[in-house]
């Protein structure tokens, strides 16, 4: 057991430092910067460019062959430097290595490249107004036609759809198939005829958000990834490929938020209130201790190839001590009158997703009680 | 990085757990404790070369199973011994009495509360102030001038007594200057193993509860199907994880400023949430003297009371992540 990196882990983590530090624009004001569109695009490019696309995908499709480790290097590191979001993670993430493990060599070919350069941005297209938690319930269908399908339904929740060009789509093609069965997994174009993306504004007022209407789309029998019928079981290695590194990347989010939470509390002087030091100090506790299990978990993940049954708690701590944490710095910057009491009110009002997104906490406790501690079902 | 058990370690933890759990099964807590030492000292338990993970994996266990013998105790004084090269005389004990114990003409005169295992220890290492500086004297409880008097506490696994020493002759095991910083070697140990302890208390009282909620049938159901049940369980699941990854990192990263006061801190934590959780849980069974669980929350306790009687860990945080307190309205 050791907490440093090993020489070829080091040496990669400085380099992708030294490169980030040139790479991402410093904001003036010590507050994270906003991107536009345009950028977060051109950044899918320079992390292409620089070798920083497809890490963990194998060299034969176009990646560095790099083990999770790495990965999770990169997600940290890049979430420390608060380098722009990347736009194409479901694509890179999720979407490319389910095509590397369940695509025909036809979309291999096709989409691998193109994710990997930037030029394919994909979102992802799971829950619908009737499917949230309870994913199985979905009622987006896809009917037979000659050449392939025509798909009519609705999707919510997609994250950057609207700067996407693809959509890991499922939806259900045998209505008379038990729920979890009738499921087909699509590589559906967004710019095919019937497709409407239309943003969907938060409470924190971002608009990152999609929800996609489709009415009477055709999509190519060629576009269904795996076998038809088998959409459930690709949708959940979807989600798969991302545990154990996404949690890094989490963390390390949190921490710059407790730094940057430190200055604000030191600025004005709270840093004298007992109070205000006594929860700071409880949070940097909560910090440590889901980022050295998110460590852990990575560290089963690279001995057994699963993620050990720990990483179920990073996600829920984490949403958990975001929404403290910026409640905790709202209070200090009101108080204080900081210039920092917009920024965080917004991180504020944002943190109200962390407990939703991604499984909700009630979602994830369930989780927990059922496959770590062995309770029966609750349902 | 990896922060996951080499196969040594891993064989190290299953080893001890095997044996706990054949010597010190919950229904008979006590019943070999007479045996257990020579076992403790032949299969490497006392160990002095014993890395931190190990010592922490090996504390882990002894909590899980309440090892009714006094390791922890005698564990941490282990430098003491290795430092003045002199052998172990068998389980002791050690107490911090800087402060309240000094040495005279030679002698050794003080009080010091809540010593652990000083009745059943075969010597209490004693830091003393000198006047150049604190020494480590070794103390036979049955020496003349020595004073054990009884303190009642939460743990009946684990007894202290105050003691007073009135002109004891003690053996020199470590003078000025080499003792302080094997003293402080000493805290430290005592610290990261308390903690560890905790996390395997934590992890015990919550496979109890677990185990309960499982078989324990209401309302035509066993009750951990029930979300109200299953959820605080969860909870307790993420207290007791958070506070083994702390426990790992600060056996892995000693030196830095906060790794201990973090470990100590979520682990007593932990420990009493996951006792309290696990007795209502338990429901009429938890709260029986037969239902070993009190045990374990008993435990919880004393580990409670250890960090509420020292230096505030979560204050040691803030003062090393924001400078040290001030007085409110002073610049």
């Amino acid at each position: 057991m050791r907490l440093d990196d090993s020489d070829e882990e080091r040496a990669f983590r400085s380099e992708l430092r030294a490169w980030l530090r040139t790479a991402v624009p410093a904001a003036p004001d010590g507050l994270p910067p906003q991107w536009t569109d345009g950028e977060l695009r051109a950044w899918s490019a320079a992390l292409h460019e620089a070798g920083y696309a497809g890490l963990t995908w194998p060299v034969e499709h176009g990646g560095r062959g790099l083990s999770p480790a790495y990965q999770a290097v990169f997600a940290e590191e890049s979430a420390l430097a608060e380098a722009p979001d990347q736009a194409n993670v479901i694509g890179l993430n999720m979407v490319g290595p389910s095509i590397i493990a369940h695509g025909s060599e036809a979309q291999r070919a096709h989409h691998l490249p193109r994710i990997l350069s930037g030029e394919t941005t994909f979102c992802q297209g799971f829950s619908e107004p009737e499917a949230g938690s309870d994913l199985a319930a979905l009622r987006t269908r896809a009917t037979p036609v000659p050449g392939g399908y025509l798909l009519n339904g609705h999707k919510l929740w997609s994250s950057y759809a609207h700067l996407a060009d693809h959509c890991l789509l499922l939806a259900r093609t045998d209505p008379d198939a038990p729920r979890h069965r009738g499921l087909s997994c699509f590589l559906l174009d967004l710019r095919a005829p019937g497709v409407e993306v239309r943003p969907l504004r938060k409470l924190s007022g971002d608009d990152s958000f999609s929800e996609i209407v489709l009415r009477d789309v055709f999509t190519p029998a060629d576009s269904v990834l795996g076998a038809p019928g088998d959409g459930w079981r690709v949708a959940m290695t979807t989600l798969a490929h991302e545990r154990g590194t996404f949690g890094i990347a989490l963390t390390a989010r949190l921490a710059v938020q407790h730094a940057r939470l430190r200055r604000t509390i030191t600025a004005f002087g709270a840093d004298r209130d007992p109070v205000v030091r006594r929860e700071f100090a409880e949070l940097h506790v909560e910090l440590e201790g889901l980022r050295h299990t998110g460590y852990r978990a990575l560290a089963t993940l690279l001995r057994t190839g699963e993620p050990g049954p720990e990483s179920t708690v990073v996600k829920l701590g984490w949403s958990r001590a975001n929404q403290r944490l910026t409640a905790l710095a709202c209070r200090v910057a009101a108080r204080a009158d900081h210039p920092w009491y917009a920024h965080w009110t917004r991180e504020r009002l944002r943190a109200r997703t962390n407990t939703i997104e991604g499984g909700t906490s009630e979602v994830l406790l369930g989780v927990i009680a059922e496959r770590v501690l062995g309770l029966p079902r609750s349902r | 990085m990896d922060l996951s058990l080499t196969p040594t370690q891993a064989d190290i933890r299953a080893a001890a757990r095997r044996y706990l759990d054949d010597r010190c099964p919950p229904s008979r807590p006590a019943e070999h404790a007479a045996e257990l030492w020579p076992e403790l000292v032949r299969t490497g338990w006392l160990d002095p070369d014993l890395g931190a993970v190990e010592l922490v994996l090996l504390a882990e266990e002894s909590g899980r199973a309440l090892l009714p013998a006094p390791w922890w105790a005698t564990t941490r004084a282990v430098p003491v011994y290795r430092a003045a090269g002199a052998e172990l005389p068998g389980p002791v004990t050690s107490v911090d009495g800087t402060g309240s114990c000094v040495v005279r003409d030679g002698r050794l005169h003080g009080r010091c509360n809540a010593v652990v295992d000083a009745r059943t220890c075969a010597e209490i290492v004693v830091a003393a102030d000198t006047g150049d500086g604190v020494a480590l004297f070794g103390v036979r409880p049955d020496a003349p001038g020595v004073t054990l008097t009884d303190r009642p506490g939460p743990d009946l696994l684990r007894t202290a007594a105050d003691l007073v020493l009135t002109d004891v002759v003690g053996r020199l095991l470590l003078g000025p200057p080499a003792a302080a910083p094997v003293l402080a070697e000493v805290t430290r140990r005592s610290a990261l193993l308390a903690a560890a302890e905790g996390v395997g208390v934590a992890t015990r009282a919550l496979e109890f509860a677990a185990e309960h909620a499982r078989t324990r049938v209401q309302f035509g159901r066993p009750i951990g199907a029930f979300q109200a049940v299953g959820h605080a369980l969860a909870e307790c699941y993420a207290d007791v994880e958070a506070a083994r990854s702390l426990v790992y990192r600060a056996a892995c990263a000693p030196d830095l400023p906060d790794a201990a006061h973090c470990a100590t801190w979520s682990a007593a934590r932990a420990a009493a949430r996951c006792g309290e959780t696990a007795i209502q849980v338990c429901g009429g069974m938890g709260v029986t003297w037969e239902f070993p669980l009190h045990r374990w929350y008993r435990r919880a306790l004393w580990l409670e009371a250890r960090v509420a009687a020292g230096p505030d860990p979560v204050d040691a945080i803030a003062a090393a992540l924001l400078g040290p307190e001030t007085v409110e309205g002073t610049p």
